[in-house]
């Protein structure tokens, strides 16, 4: 394999090593929240980042760029017409009470609800605690006034959580979770990472293969510019399920990976490099160091990510531009 | 290849910013130069943006409040801004509901300052002849 194209271990075949997260930083802090009960918001700054709403030390609510809230989840997934939607967002929002607006209207079933809530919870602190983390600090601590628990985060002022979890669930679990899931990918192979592999849909599939409707779903969304975390968007379904189903489709031939985002490294440099364009091999050993974030007027990286081929090729053409996805990778190992 | 290099800057921004979804480069009258689209139709997006980029610095102004920086709209499914690119040109950006703006707004700063170093814009410049010759690139 030349060794050009060859990755940096790592970033091939699995997923990162718990270690190589943001995990850890994350963990730190909410344990301190736990212990002290907090009421706020913890900011993430990094890839994705996010902002993790606390009350009493637990998290009501995450939003993140890298998984969609349980509101994209309801409306996407059809579960709540949009129509519906906004009527009772235009009555209840302002207030923080659209959880008992929708309850109350029938749209949804108050057990239900929690049911989705948490699931989108684990899903946007898997998104969080999984990706890159710059920096992580409670930022706003309200006033201790809410003493039940029970209302929005932030009491203080800021706005309400849309749809916050109550009771708050606990970082430990959320964390926990996130773990074995990091941990299930960092053992998977032809994994299809989340945050960074697009995939395309084989056009020449073989016609015996049966679909599911869900697989049909995502192989319709396959055109080489969605990741998993961009179909998750458009399907209302998870970002880590998506994960694994386009997985089990990459193995199965159904989708490839045609190209890869580059995720730019925190602050401190400790990480990789991201691997530079298949197309451009002599470039990869002279690729200089990404620019911090912080820097202002900094010039952005040189040379474009992968360009993906237009939808029309074939996919053996495809993967001919693409060698290191087809083959078995040496290198491909769980340490990076 | 100067018209490579329109394109890579563009992709990257959708690289950087989770969300971004499509993106056009536009002359300020709506002459489409450059699209990473998938899902939209790259001329309709550049007309459109132009006519709101346009109506979007008079509104600025006559709110009196201060230039224009973005010009967004906001619908169920996601958004679309849109930014000055130079005098005389312009950057559509489409995202899903993920879209952070705030970090597509402090991201995009080098994409739109780069893609105005690459078209060559000066102040005042008004005529369409070296984005035109990027159309065939």
């Amino acid at each position: 394999m030349n060794a050009a194209r060859r990755e940096r271990s790592g970033t091939a075949r699995t997923g990162q090593p718990v270690a190589s997260t943001g995990y850890e930083t994350v963990r730190r802090v909410l344990a301190d929240c736990e212990t002290k009960r907090s009421f706020g918001v913890v900011r993430v700054t990094g890839e994705p980042g996010g902002l993790i709403y606390l009350a009493d030390g637990g998290v009501i609510a995450i939003e993140t760029a890298g998984a969609p809230g349980a509101d994209v989840v309801l409306l996407r997934s059809g579960r709540i017409r949009e129509s519906e939607w906004t009527a009772a967002y235009a009555e209840a929002a302002a207030h923080g009470q659209l959880a008992a607006e929708l309850t109350s209207r029938g749209l949804i079933g108050a057990a239900e609800l929690e049911a989705v809530l948490r699931v989108a919870l684990a899903d946007a602190m898997f998104a969080v605690a999984g990706g890159l983390v710059e920096e992580c600090a409670l930022e706003q601590v309200a006033a201790h006034g809410s003493e039940d628990g029970q209302g929005p985060a932030g009491t203080g002022g800021e706005a309400p959580v849309l749809l916050p979890l109550s009771p708050p669930a606990s970082p430990t679990w959320l964390l926990a979770e996130t773990v074995r899931r990091l941990e299930v990918l960092a053992r998977t192979p032809e994994l299809v990472r989340h945050d960074r592999d697009r995939v395309t849909a084989d056009p020449e599939r073989p016609a015996n293969t049966p679909l599911s409707r869900a697989q049909e779903e995502l192989a319709g969304l396959a055109n080489g510019r969605r990741t998993a975390r961009d179909m998750a968007f458009v399907t209302g379904r998870g970002v880590y399920a998506l994960s694994l189903e386009l997985t089990r489709m990459n193995r199965a031939g159904l989708v490839a990976i045609t190209s890869r985002r580059a995720i730019r490294p925190p602050a401190d440099g400790t990480r990789k490099q991201a691997p530079a364009p298949k197309s451009q091999p002599a470039a990869e050993a002279s690729q200089p160091p990404l620019p911090r974030r912080s820097n202002p007027g900094r010039q952005p990286r040189p040379g474009p990510a992968e360009i993906a081929p237009p939808p029309s090729s074939a996919l053996h053409r495809l993967l001919k531009l693409f060698p290191a996805a087809t083959d078995g990778d040496a290198e491909a190992g769980t340490g990076s | 290849m100067a018209g490579e290099a329109l394109l890579a800057e563009m992709e990257a921004l959708r690289d950087r910013v989770s969300g971004i979804t499509d993106t056009a480069l536009a002359t300020r009258d709506g002459l489409l130069m450059k699209a990473d689209t998938a899902d939209v139709d790259p001329d309709n997006i550049a007309a459109m943006a132009s006519a709101m980029l346009s109506v979007a610095r008079t509104m600025a102004a006559e709110a009196r409040r201060g230039s224009l920086q973005e010009a967004t709209t906001r619908g169920s499914g996601g958004y679309i801004a849109t930014y000055a690119v130079g005098a005389t040109a312009l950057l559509v950006v489409v995202g899903d509901t993920g879209l952070d703006l705030a970090q597509l707004y402090r991201e995009s700063r080098a994409t739109v300052e780069n893609l105005r170093r690459l078209l060559g814009s000066t102040a005042g410049q008004a005529s369409l002849a070296p984005a035109a010759s990027l159309l065939a690139a």
